[in-house]
Order: structure tokens, then C-alpha cells, then sequence
């Protein structure tokens, strides 16, 4: 047997101590960040949001491409008519639009075939003028269009029997509508963008937050927090382990970002983006200080237990907290929402949400921040004393009320 | 040397520690014996900074101790355990670089250790999947791994088959030989016997009784056992000397000085003839049963 080699050129300095004791939460966030990434639950977790992500924006784009792809049958003289609507939709500015027209040989054959369904819809003469044929249902987009057709072509042709043109007929008709201050956003993206933004800080809020809570149980459990509390400060330990977890779920979160973003560009949206960008950076000002702020209080949870099975209990206040941020942040509206947003962690959705939608002035956001920031001080301070008295507590699971009362 | 000076640590009602001292000196193998409740863990866990002190104070090299010279501590947790999923290695390195360690000392210090416990090939095992022993050798492996200026270790030999008990035993001794201040505790009391250059009894969180283990078994009364060829039954009429049984030719005799063996040799040759007469040394257990009792 060999024995235990002693180190005298590269023993401990006393300078060493004190770097190292002032770096330690780096080498926590260091080990927190590197068993995480080797977590393969976390990994196939993340793959799987990011697929469902890039997969909604996909499926979207596609149902809207082809919602607006339509083939109407003629008899021959209609063609004219389908062509027509086409140019139209397209001088509207509904790219999503394209009619084509299919030529059969008799009116009989276009039933026929919107009868199977090869066709969406059939325009056949009737009398002076034409007539749609559907299958069982009525298509607003061939209506719309073909109609705005049908009206075109046979005014011209009045018109003309009138001695008259067209423009001539259409003059002074034509409405503008102006907008005095338009909306940057559709209230429809806002909220989808709101939608989206708020179920990703529930769920890493509840994800990452159980698992900082386990990690914690882990560390109390197993007895090792004796041998890094020998070593480090209890403080240090927080920190890293926090710190590492937010850097992880605030990398996970851009990557979500960026990759609903790359497929929204991808997909031709990118008209869409203009308007919400400035909201999605908001989104992860907020995102970050209300997910580390209620780490710390999961760290807490995780403090309180003995065992796992006492997570369950420990966690559920919080838990409780974090499906209120998110059921108020989307669903609140008017007055309301306008409290919520200045409400510290209730604003980490109800802000930015009013920021996409344009109806929050400039400096709304920066004091709603302030006020986030100056409760997440205060509630981050209280968990670090709460979490340094009940870490070492083994004996029993204890409560909140526990631990703010014990002595360390 | 660490000097642990009138440690008191109570929870609740219960002062669990009251009072304690000892000192345990560089190179000096202590062992701290006592029953469950007795408060060793509780001692340790103070020294360690681990649980904070109520009472008194725990001087290292002769002034009051400090985070950094614990961090330069080695510790063995009661209930030990390190990280159940992680590769051995892996939280090696991670404690070494918590106690101070650079990533790359730590990383070959861990191999080193790893390959003396016979473990190396194991190195990306994660813990439970290894045999109590083996987790056990990594224990100590975690506690040594920054080359520590002391080692304060509770319960090391619980659970460990006899060669593992003396691997352990041979790693602790390295460290005493250097001059590294060593702190155990057991309920193993021939261990202790074996192992130790003192000991530390602690009963209801007071220190009965120290010393080294021959000093300790010499606390009590010293008795003699007489063996003689007749019937020893005329010893209970001897002045001074306490009779504490007789059967037929043996006496169990408790004396009140030294010199009364020549009085009873003298006696017992006139009366017919001397077998044996011994010092009755008692074991470490009789001690410890008497001064915890």
C-alpha cells in the first residue's frame, strides 16, 4: 500500500484561503451548472420544449399557407373571374391568398368534383351572372374574393354597356381610415406573446425551483452540507446554488426565445417582431429577478424538509405563489392588470405583457422594476437567514414560522 | 495542538454539552468515547463550526479558531454520506476546490487518493453504486483530500469489516505520524484501546474521565487475585486488605497499598503454599462502565 503523499511545495497559502473563500459560490455554480447539464431529464426536457416550440410556430405558419390555398372548378369562362380574385387578394396585401382555377368540361363535372372534395368550391354561369357551389360549407375566403371579383367584372362590363367606365363609376367611393396612434401590436400577438412568456417563467419558476429545492434535501440529507459547511460559508453555498440554476434557466429561456424567434422569421412573420421586441426584452429583465428571487425561497423549502417526502409539504406556499403570478399575469385586464404590474412578482408577467400590448408609457416598466427588485432584497434576505437556520436543523421537517424564529 | 475550553451547546431545555475540555496534541491519536447521547457528535459538530457554541471556546495552535483553519480541517460527518448520484471523482474534486484546492491539485490529489483505496479504475462510478466499504474508503478519501492540518472524524470505523478497519487505521496513523492532530469517536472500545494515545470519556455531555488507556484502567481500585493450594477462605481476617469474593483456593482482594502484597505472600506461604498471585488489570470496558455508570 502506498501512503498519503503530503504536498509541501503546493500546500495551502494564506492567500489561498482567502480567494478561495471569497470564489467558493463559483465553484458551487461551477458543480450546480455541470450536473444539471449532465441531468439527462433536464436535457430531454429542454430538447422537447424547444421541438414543441419550433413545431407550434411551424404547424401556424403551415395551417395559415394552406387555410389560405384555394382551387375553385369552372366550366371554362370562369377561369377569368378566379384569376382576377387572385390579383385582387394579392393588391389587398393578403399574401396568405392564392386561388387557382381548374377547367372542366361541363357544369356537371365541376358539381362532381366539389362534390368529392378535389375542388374547394365551383363557379359556374348562372342566367346574366355566376354562381358558387360548395360542398357543405360556405368558404369566406373564395366568397370574399370571388365576389369582390364577380362584382368587378360585371360592373365593367355594365359600365361599358352604360356608355361609361369603370374608374368613372368608382370615383369618390374609395374610404381611407387613418390611424392617429396606431398599435405597434395586434392584441392578439400580445397575448400569445404574454401567453407564452408567462407559461415558461411558471413552468422554470416550478421546474427548477423543485429541483433546487431536491438539491438542497440532497445536500441536508445525506450529511454533506456538514462537510461544506466545515468548509464554506452557508451563504456562499446559496448563492452559487441559485446562481447557477438562474444562469441555466435564463440560458434555457433565451434559446427558447431565440428559437421562436428564428422561426417566426423563418416563416415569413418577421413584420410581426418589429412590435414585440422590446416587450420579449422586458420579459427577461422581469424573468430574471422574479425566478431569483423565488430560488432563494425554494432553497428555503428544500432548508425546511428532512426527508423528500417533506417537499411536498414545504413547497406547497410557494407553489401556490408561483400559479397565482401566472393565472392573475395572463388573465387580468384593465385596472387590474395595471395593479399587477406594479405588484413585485405578480409584475414579472403583468408588465411586460402591458408592454408588448403598447399600454404602458416608458417609464412604467423602470419603477415597476424598482419596486421588484427592492422586494426581491428584502424577500431574498429573510430566505438567506431562514435557509442558514433550518439547513442544519436534521431532527424534524420544520415550518416558515420555525425558522424564523430559531436561533442558528 | 487544539484545546476544546468549556464547550457548552444546550437545545432547548437540554444543555446537551456542558462544560467540556480537552485538548488533543499534534501528532496525538484521541479517541472520543461515550454512549449514544453523550454528546460527541454535538462537540464535534462545534469544533467543525458546523453548529454554533453556546458556551466557552475552541482554541487551534493557541488562539481562538477561524473559517479559514477549519477549511484546512478534514471532517467525517456522523451520518456520512456524499453525493449519491455524482461520480466519485467528480465530488472529489469539487470539496478539494472548496477547501481550497486549484482544480488541477485537486483533480491529481483525488487520483492519488482514489488509487491507494484501490478505486481507481472506478473513478467515474457514481457513489451507490459502489459497496458500503467502498463508499466508505471514498468518505475518507473526502475528508483527507486537501491535506488536512487536523482531522476530526465521528464514528469512522462504524460498519467497516476488519481489513477496512485497519486500512482506516493505517490512514489515520500516517497523518498522527506527521504530526497531525487526530480526533475520533467510537463505541469500538478495543479499537480505541488499540489506536489510541488518549482517550475522552464523555457521559451526559461531560468529560468523566481522560487519560491514556492504561492510565484510565489504573483509575479504579487496583485488585489482586491469590491463588493459593489450601483453602483461602483465612484471608477475610486480614486488616486493610478488602475481600471482594473467595472460592475454595481463589481471593479476589482489593488493597488499600502496594506493600500489602508482602504481607499476603508471607501469610499465604506460612498457611501452606502460593499458586498465583496477579494484578488484576480491568479491561477498558469495566472503566467505562464504572465511570459512566
Amino acid at each position: 500500500m502506498s501512503t498519503v503523499q503530503t504536498r509541501p511545495a503546493q500546500s495551502r497559502s494564506s492567500a489561498d484561503d482567502t480567494s478561495s473563500a471569497h470564489h467558493a459560490w463559483r465553484t458551487v455554480t461551477e458543480r450546480e451548472i455541470s450536473v444539471k447539464l449532465k441531468d439527462r431529464t433536464f436535457l430531454i426536457t429542454t430538447v422537447v420544449t424547444l421541438a414543441i416550440i419550433i413545431g407550434a410556430v411551424a404547424f401556424q405558419t403551415v395551417m395559415a399557407a394552406h387555410a389560405g390555398k384555394k382551387t375553385v372548378a369552372t366550366s371554362g369562362p370562369g377561369t377569368q373571374i378566379v384569376r382576377l380574385a387572385d390579383t385582387l387578394a394579392h393588391q389587398g396585401g393578403r399574401d396568405g391568398v392564392s386561388l387557382k382555377s381548374r377547367v372542366l368540361s361541363s357544369t356537371s363535372a365541376v358539381r362532381s368534383a366539389v362534390q368529392s372534395g378535389k375542388v374547394d368550391a365551383g363557379l359556374v354561369p348562372a342566367g346574366d351572372g355566376w354562381r358558387l357551389i360548395g360542398k357543405d360549407s360556405k368558404d369566406d375566403v373564395i366568397s370574399t374574393w370571388l365576389g369582390v371579383a364577380v362584382q368587378q367584372a360585371t360592373m365593367q362590363k355594365n359600365a361599358v354597356a352604360a356608355g361609361t367606365s369603370l374608374p368613372a363609376l368608382q370615383k369618390g367611393t374609395a374610404l381611407p381610415y387613418d390611424l392617429i396612434d396606431p398599435r405597434a401590436t395586434s392584441t392578439g400577438l400580445a397575448k400569445g406573446v404574454g401567453y407564452a412568456f408567462g407559461f415558461l417563467f411558471y413552468l422554470a419558476s416550478l421546474l427548477f425551483g423543485l429541483a433546487i429545492a431536491n438539491s438542497v434535501i440532497e445536500e441536508k440529507q445525506n450529511r454533506i452540507v456538514e462537510i461544506l459547511a466545515s468548509a464554506i460559508s452557508l451563504r456562499q453555498l446559496l448563492i452559487g446554488k441559485v446562481l447557477g440554476n438562474s444562469l441555466l434557466a435564463i440560458a434555457q429561456l433565451v434559446i427558447f426565445a431565440a428559437a421562436a424567434l428564428i422561426a417566426l422569421l423563418a416563416t415569413g412573420n418577421s413584420s410581426a417582431l418589429a412590435g414585440i421586441s422590446g416587450g420579449i426584452s422586458w420579459f427577461i429583465v422581469f424573468y430574471l429577478v422574479g425566478f431569483i428571487t423565488l430560488a432563494c425561497v425554494w432553497a428555503v423549502a428544500g432548508a425546511l424538509a428532512t426527508r423528500s417526502e417533506d417537499l411536498q409539504a414545504t413547497s406547497t406556499p410557494i407553489s401556490v405563489v408561483i400559479i397565482a403570478v401566472f393565472i392573475a399575469g395572463i388573465s387580468v385586464s384593465g385596472t387590474a392588470q395595471v395593479v399587477l404590474s406594479y405588484l413585485p412578482l405578480f409584475s414579472t408577467i403583468a408588465m411586460p405583457i402591458r408592454v408588448v400590448a403598447g399600454t404602458a408609457t416608458w417609464w412604467e416598466p423602470l419603477v415597476s422594476l424598482v419596486l421588484a427588485l427592492a422586494a426581491g432584497y428584502g424577500i431574498i434576505r429573510v430566505a438567506d437567514a431562514m435557509y442558514r437556520r433550518s439547513l442544519m436543523q436534521t431532527g424534524r421537517k420544520l415550518s416558515y414560522r420555525d425558522a424564523l424564529r430559531t436561533a442558528e | 495542538m487544539l484545546e476544546v475550553d468549556h464547550l457548552v451547546r444546550r437545545f432547548g431545555e437540554i444543555t446537551a454539552v456542558d462544560a467540556i475540555s480537552f485538548a488533543v496534541g499534534d501528532g496525538q491519536m484521541t479517541g472520543f468515547v461515550g454512549g449514544n447521547g453523550a454528546g460527541k457528535t454535538t462537540t464535534m459538530r462545534m469544533i467543525m463550526g458546523v453548529l454554533s457554541i453556546h458556551g466557552g471556546g475552541v482554541q487551534w495552535r493557541g488562539r481562538p479558531i477561524t473559517a479559514a483553519d477549519r477549511r484546512g480541517f478534514g471532517y467525517m460527518p456522523e451520518e456520512r454520506g456524499l453525493y449519491p448520484k455524482q461520480p466519485i471523482m467528480d465530488q472529489l474534486i469539487y470539496l478539494g476546490r472548496l477547501q481550497g484546492l486549484s482544480a488541477s491539485g485537486a483533480r491529481q490529489r483525488a487520483k492519488t487518493l482514489l488509487e491507494r483505496f484501490n478505486l481507481g479504475d472506478r473513478h467515474k462510478d457514481k457513489l451507490e453504486s459502489l459497496s458500503l466499504g467502498n463508499q466508505q474508503r471514498v468518505q475518507i478519501a473526502a475528508a483527507v483530500i486537501s491535506d488536512p492540518q487536523m482531522l476530526v472524524l465521528d464514528e469512522p470505523f462504524s460498519g467497516l469489516d476488519p481489513a477496512a478497519v485497519d486500512e482506516m487505521a493505517d490512514v489515520l496513523r500516517e497523518f498522527t505520524d506527521r504530526g497531525v492532530p487526530v480526533l475520533f469517536s467510537s463505541h469500538q472500545l478495543d479499537l480505541v484501546d488499540r489506536l489510541c494515545d488518549q482517550l475522552v470519556v464523555l457521559s451526559a455531555g461531560r468529560v468523566v474521565a481522560r487519560g491514556t488507556a492504561a492510565e484510565l484502567r489504573r483509575r479504579g481500585p487496583v485488585r489482586h487475585r491469590l491463588i493459593t493450594a489450601g483453602d483461602a477462605g483465612w484471608v477475610r481476617g486480614l486488616p486493610g486488605i478488602e475481600v471482594i469474593d473467595v472460592d475454595g483456593g481463589t481471593a479476589l482482594l482489593e488493597l488499600s497499598e502496594p506493600a500489602d502484597t508482602d504481607r499476603i505472600l508471607t501469610e499465604a506461604l506460612r498457611r501452606g503454599g502460593v499458586r498465583e498471585l496477579t494484578e488484576v488489570v480491568p479491561t477498558l470496558a469495566d472503566t467505562y462502565r464504572e465511570v459512566t455508570r
